[in-house]
This record gives C-alpha cells, structure tokens and sequence, in this order.
C-alpha cells in the first residue's frame, strides 16, 4: 500500500512534469545549431532534415553509430547519443514540414541536371519529392550538401552501405554530379 | 486490492520514466510567466533570449542588454585575416531577435542586484528579473603581459581575439608585412577563448604567405601552454605545408621551451620570455582572459577569474537565479575534459539554461540537460578537420562521454599500419565549418 501511494506520486510527478515532452525537444535543440530550428538548415553544406522519412534518418544515424555509413563529423557525435534517443530524435524531425530552401542555380547545369537524374527518379521521384517512406526528399535540398553526399558514394576510399547509390554515382562525371544537384536543388515542390 | 512489492515499485517506475521520455506530451510550459534580463549579445546570449521567447511564449518577457548594435562573429575571424572572407559576412544585428518579442535595450549593464534581482544600466535603467543570463564573454587582462595595455592593443600589438577593428588592423599588418618577415603570435595561459584558435590562425596567415609568394617569412606560436587543441591534425597540416619542424615557414614553441611572452615592447616590436627576446614585424598579443566584468562584479567569479555553474541547469554556484553561459565559465572534468570556450558550447548552455528557467518559472524539475560542442578550424577553404564533445551530467557531476567525441582522424589504420586520411574527409569538414558558420548564426540571431 505504501509502494503504491509513493509510486502515484511518482507517476503524477513524471507525467505532470515539462520533463518528459521537453528531453526530445531538449535533444532536438542541440540538432539546431548545425540543422536549423525544425531541421531547416541556413548553410549550404548542411542538409535539412526536418521532414525527411523517419526510417531514413534513422538508418542515416545508427549506420553512423556503428561505422557502416561513413561521415567526417557526425559518427563522432551520435556516439554519445542512445538508440532509444536516436530514434525519438528520427520522429521529431520526421513529423516536421519538409521545406525546401530557396537557392540560386545555374539554369544550363539545372537542364542537364534534368537529364541526367532521369535514372534517380525510380526511387526519389522525378522532382526529389520522394513519398516512399525510406528514401530522402531532394526537391530544394541545398546543393553543395547534395554534391558532397554524391562525391561521397563515388569515392572508394570512404565507406557508403547503400550499393545501388554507390553505382550511379560512380558512373556520373564530376559535371553530372553538380548538375544532378543543381537540378534537385531548383525544384520547389 | 493487492499490494505492491518494492521489485514491482521499482519497476513501473522504471517503465514509466522511459515511457515519459519518449512520449508523454507536456503542456506545462505554456502558462510561464516572467521577467528575463539577458547580458550579452553574442552567440551565447542571443541564443537564450530567442529561445526564451520560442520555447516560452508570448508570458515570457525577455530583455536583452547589450552595447552594440552590430554583433561580429569571432568563428571564422581568422579567415578575414587571411583574406578569404569580408569581415561583413560575420556580421549580424538584432532584428530578428526583434521579430521573436525580444526586447533589445543597446545599452551596458552597470550594476547586478543579485538579492533584490535587479539590473542597473549606464543608460540609467533599472530592471527587475526573475531570471538572469550572463553572457558577458571575456574580460583580457592586459596586465598578464607587462608592457600590453588596451590602447596599445587598439594601435600596434592588435590581439584580434574579438572580432571587429583589431581583426582588420592585424590584417593590415600581415599585409604589409615584408617577405622574411616574421609574425609572431603570443599565446595566452589556458582556459582560454576559442581554444584551437590561436593554431588556425598561425595555419591561415602561413597559407597567405605561401601563396603570396612570401616564403621566407616565418610564423612564430609563443605559447605560455605545452600542448593545444587539435595538435595532431594542426602538426600534421603544418608539417605537410609550412615545413614545420624541419627549419620551415612556422615554428611552435611551447611554455616548456620558454615560449610564455611575459612582456612586450610596441617601440621595439619585441617580445619577451623569461630567457629570451623576439623581435618581430608583427606582433599579435592575446592577453590572457578571464570572465567578463559584469560577471566578476555581480560577485559570480571563482578566485581564477570565471564563473561555475550547477551541470543540471548552468545555474550560477554563487548565486540563484543567474545562469552563466559561454566563455565567462568553466565547467566540467578540470583540466581534463572542461567545457570549451565556443560558441557551439555557449548554444548548448543557453538551451539547457532556458530548459531550466521556464521548468522553474512553471514550478517544474529542470529537463535533463544535453550539452554538446563542435567545432571546425581550417587551414585555407580546401582543408579543415574538428573536434566534438558530447557531455552527460551524472551525480551532479559534468561527464565527457568518451564513447563519442574526439577529433578527426589523423590517420586511418592501425598505428603500426597508418594509413592516410582520404582527402575527401579534409575538404568535408572544410564545407561543413562554413555550413556551421551559417546555422549557428541562423539558429542564434534569424
């Protein structure tokens, strides 16, 4: 009866408590300095992440964990994050609005940027919006972090898991690559 | 009605605790109401007054004090040096704090009233918080260098350890420096600002030489300390570039081998150590620092000049109800693992302190803190590397976690077997310090 008692009062501490809701959100505010307040990212070669699939970023950030997925930054970092937090962390930025930013692109690289991403609108739609719960949207992502990502799965000396990115990425010329970012960064929807 | 056995009691509670953390909606916070007077308007201060008001709501009132009306970054700074970047690109104003309900009151804190909570301005206001922030960034001791004085510092011997006028007259200097000159950078006792800075900007004036064609020139760290942040990769550059430690552009020498400067002559152009004597054609002075006035005048500083702080809330130790954030503390496992002087590090602090106002003002336990750093140098716009920290609070206590964290890799391999670092991740890091650069402005002053 006792244990009882105490544990209501517990309980009503915990639930009543901004402690819960507020350690995601706490979490989540340490993203911002270098992702944007609700994964908006203001730099360029820093992506957005709000809005991104949940599984996604999930993946992103446990391959990270555990070196399969290499970064120069970010495994460091999510080291000293949980699973358990790394996937609250997928579901705040998930459930936020994708937006895209707003950048200036070259309108010839932006042209061939439309026929080159042909082959990558099986999976991330022909305008970078992609709608299949995995596969990251790329209408309005900032360039430069795109044409790092794509240098980054064609050089053989870094470790990407994903094969099937790794083979289209290797088979576009250095031009193809600025052009393939051009052209997703342009799209607005 | 059955009783419940300790073993079930603690169970739940443990069930409970987790299920809170990661679900329980909290509505809490939207009844706060009160008064916070922000001092400081730099990456510290600007952050807490915006999240205030984001976080807070419209019943927080947020008054943020600070002198200027234009902030210029520090991060970065050196690159103005340099010459790759305009010192307008690491400036910003205080409209969009404006557009969060800010209220930004251009004006210098006199006098903190920490019993009756009030904060008197040169302007001759008085205003009552509920909450303090102090984010007054440093003070330089210009006596710590005899010889050194602030004026001297404005002219001749610029430390350039705040960005803004000094940062483009030490430009100047490097500038018009001769070839064969020599540039000699002073290096203050730790803790410090900025700790790897000193470093990059010995690493970004010997790229402007190299590239200028000023090969005979030399850039020499007289260094009160006998390590730095980031040695390694800074060692690695320097000798792969600057022919460091083979009769090369650049030469450290450390506290050990009688690099203090304890004494300057701007007549001469000469430093001094306890033995030895430098002459130089440039000569860039960091006094060594403590926490700013208004902080050790509100009676906030420990005998070494900064402020400590409770880990679950950046609460001042001295005083309640006044949050010190940014370089005006020291925190963490001293001398080990403390809490860098940066403005990725003042951000986390001022989220974590605004995290522990509005609980209070709410009537509420502080949410569990999370503190963590990142921070880029570079040696010209293709080469840059970092380090990270990421810090627990546990008994009360500031815990680096040593799982995660770390600078970038040096080599790859083992130490036997090193293998080099693919030149992509150089260049990476490169990109990512100007992205950094334009979020962390974003998120602490749009």
């Amino acid at each position: 009866m006792r244990y009882r008692v105490i544990l209501g009062v517990v309980l009503a501490g915990l639930l009543g408590s901004a402690h819960a809701e507020d350690s995601i959100e706490a979490l989540a505010n340490t993203c911002n300095n270098c992702h944007g307040v609700n994964g908006v990212s203001a730099g360029q070669s820093m992506p957005s992440i709000g809005g991104l699939p949940e599984a996604y970023l999930k993946n992103v950030m446990l391959e990270w964990k555990t070196g399969a997925r290499y970064s120069a930054t970010m495994g460091r970092l999510i080291k000293g994050y949980s699973d358990e937090q790394i996937a609250a962390l997928a579901a705040f930025f998930s459930k936020k609005p994708w937006t895209p930013s707003a950048q200036t692109t070259d309108p010839k690289l932006v042209a061939l940027g439309k026929k080159v991403s042909a082959r990558c609108a099986s999976c991330h739609g022909e305008t970078g919006a992609s709608s299949d719960g995995e596969t990251p949207s790329l209408n309005g992502q900032w360039a430069l972090y795109m044409e790092l990502e794509l240098k980054k799965y064609r050089d053989d000396a870094v470790a990407m898991p994903n094969k099937q990115m790794r083979k289209a990425a290797q088979k576009l010329s250095e031009e193809e690559v600025n052009a393939a970012a051009a052209f997703y960064a342009s799209q607005k929807k | 009605m059955s009783q419940i056995n300790r073993r079930e009691f603690l169970k739940l509670v443990a069930t409970a605790s987790s299920a809170a953390v990661l679900t329980i909606p909290g509505t809490a916070r939207a009844g706060a109401k009160g008064k916070v007077v922000v001092i400081g308007g730099g990456f510290g201060g600007a952050t807490a007054a915006k999240y205030l008001r984001m976080m807070g709501g419209a019943s927080v009132d947020v008054t943020l004090i600070e002198p200027n009306k234009t902030y210029t970054s520090c991060p970065l700074s050196n690159e103005v040096i340099s010459g790759h970047r305009e010192i307008k690109s690491l400036q910003v104003g205080y409209d969009g704090l404006k557009k969060h309900g800010v209220n930004v009151l251009h004006d210098t804190v006199t006098k903190v009233d920490p019993v009756k909570k009030t904060v008197t301005t040169q302007g001759g206001k008085t205003l009552a918080y509920d909450a303090l922030v102090m984010s007054p960034g440093v003070e330089f001791n210009y006596a710590g260098v005899e010889g050194d004085s602030e004026e001297l510092s404005n002219t001749v011997i610029p430390h350039a350890y705040k960005a803004g006028p000094q940062t483009l007259l030490l430009k100047k200097q490097l500038e018009s420096m001769p070839d064969g000159g020599k540039f000699i950078i002073a290096v203050p006792p730790g803790p410090f600002r900025c700790p790897p800075g000193p470093y990059e900007r010995a690493s970004q004036v010997a790229d402007y030489l190299t590239k200028k064609g000023k090969t005979k020139s030399k850039v020499i760290l007289l260094d009160a300390n006998d390590s730095f942040s980031k040695k390694g990769l800074f060692e690695q550059a320097w000798k792969n570039m600057f022919g460091y430690q083979a009769g090369g552009m650049l030469e450290w020498v450390p506290g050990a081998s009688d690099g203090k400067v304890i004494k300057v002559d701007a007549k001469t152009m000469t430093a001094y150590t306890n033995f030895g004597e430098h002459k130089g054609d440039v000569l860039n002075i960091i006094p060594p620092h403590t926490a700013g006035k208004i902080a050790k005048d509100a009676g906030l500083t420990n005998a070494k000049g900064w402020c400590e702080v409770v880990p679950m809330t950046m609460e001042s130790t001295v005083h309640k109800d006044i949050y010190p954030i940014g370089d005006a503390c020291v925190a963490g496992e001293m001398p080990v693992y403390p809490m860098p002087k940066s403005a990725h590090m003042a951000m986390t602090q001022a989220k974590v302190a605004v995290g522990a106002i509005l609980a209070k003002m709410n009537g509420q336990a502080a949410p569990v803190p999370f503190y963590v750093n990142t921070c880029y140098s570079t040696i010209n716009p293709e080469y840059g590397f970092s380090v990270v920290h990421v810090y627990r609070v546990t008994d009360n206590k500031f815990v680096y976690v040593t799982d995660a964290g770390g600078v970038s890799p040096v080599t790859l391999g083992t130490k036997e077997a090193p293998q080099p670092v693919p030149p992509i991740q150089r260049k990476l890091e490169a990109e990512y310090c100007v992205g950094w650069f334009n979020n962390v402005m974003a998120d602490a002053f749009a």
